[in-house]
């Protein structure tokens, strides 16, 4: 028997408010976790990062001294080439000053380019034309110098002139270069 | 006075409670902190980030530096690594003498961390411009070589017989194998 005419309404524990609130409650918790997930996935890409920019660094640091060095040892190599071009002009000058030295009246036979002296060989017509126009300006350059003659077939003198330079100086002229 | 809840609104309340504290206690406790150490490893990802620039440009820099003294000293890297072959010389150079003969390749003391050869050398020329011409080659060689004393000019005849000593420089890492090997005759 109906006591009523509308069918009864059935009984739930998950009234819409209940679902209203749980939806909300729901969200809540999805946005801090959403975020706090985030921030993990965050710090953990930043310890990589910060990994392979140490390592980075290390490397560049790594290549900065390899090349470094190899910029040293060209300088090195520059310097001391440039030293050993220099040298060899400078011989030349001095080579060719030595063959201007010797006037016309003079004929070299030997001439020997010594590290710290000169020693000539030639013959001259006679003393004075080889005291004043040879031995001169050799005694102006070196510090010492001995001159020895003996006669030639033809009437001229053969000369033997030893000139020499303080070890000093020619040690300094060393270090200069 | 007495306040009439439900049972069920109740719970809803307990519910709202429980979510408060629950927000409040993830939020202080692991939430913020995190956060706090979120900025702190960005700003220090930053720092990193600006020091890798400027090694970055410092590493450019020394690249460019490198290579601009490599291309501008090139014959002198090239010619410190050619070992000393003394037929190529001579097939060069005998263009500035009427003979030239190289003899002896021997091995002195290194300079300056370079390993260092000495070569004898006589030759015979018709003037000395001959041998100015020859110093003057000799600083554009394959080898970077020292002309040293001493120098002995004799006159022969219309010749000039020259002997001298030649200095020979080489890179120091082939010290005991390739050099010795290559520049003995």
């Amino acid at each position: 028997m109906k006591y009523s005419y509308i069918k009864p309404r059935k009984k739930t524990p998950v009234t819409p408010e209940l679902q209203i609130v749980f939806t909300f409650f729901a969200m809540t918790l999805l946005m801090l976790i959403a975020t706090y997930s985030f921030l993990l996935y965050k710090d953990y890409t930043f310890i990589q990062d910060k990994q392979s920019i140490i390592e980075h660094k290390k490397e560049l640091e790594a290549s900065i001294d390899h090349m470094q060095n190899q910029i040293n040892f060209i300088q090195k190599q520059k310097a001391l080439a440039e030293k050993i071009f220099t040298q060899n002009m400078v011989l030349k000058d001095s080579i060719a000053n030595l063959f201007d030295l010797v006037p016309q009246r003079i004929t070299l036979s030997r001439a020997q380019l010594l590290k710290n002296g000169l020693i000539l060989y030639g013959i001259t017509p006679n003393k004075d034309v080889y005291n004043f126009m040879l031995q001169a300006p050799l005694r102006s350059i070196f510090h010492k110098t001995y001159s020895s003659f003996y006669p030639a077939k033809n009437g001229w003198l053969m000369f033997v002139s030893t000139n020499y330079m303080d070890e000093s100086q020619t040690e300094g002229l060393d270090s200069e270069n | 006075m007495k306040i009439k809840i439900s049972r069920h609104y109740l719970y809803i309340l307990l519910i709202s409670v429980f979510l408060f504290l629950f927000v409040l206690v993830f939020s202080f406790g692991l939430l913020i902190p995190k956060g706090k150490e979120y900025r702190e490893s960005r700003l220090e990802l930053q720092k990193e980030n600006v020091e890798l620039r400027k090694y970055q440009n410092f590493y450019d820099k020394t690249f460019k530096t490198l290579k601009d003294l490599q291309s501008k000293n090139r014959h002198i890297i090239t010619a410190f690594d050619t070992t000393f072959n003394p037929d190529r010389f001579e097939k060069k150079y005998k263009t500035f003498f009427s003979s030239l003969h190289v003899m002896k390749v021997e091995r002195s003391k290194d300079e300056e961390g370079f390993a260092t050869y000495e070569v004898n050398t006589t030759s015979k020329i018709s003037s000395p411009k001959n041998f100015y011409n020859f110093l003057d080659a000799l600083n554009k060689a394959d080898w970077i070589i020292g002309v040293n004393f001493p120098i002995d000019f004799k006159r022969e005849g219309e010749m000039i017989k020259s002997s001298f000593t030649m200095k020979v420089y080489t890179n120091n890492k082939d010290k005991n194998s390739t050099a010795s090997g290559s520049v003995a005759k």
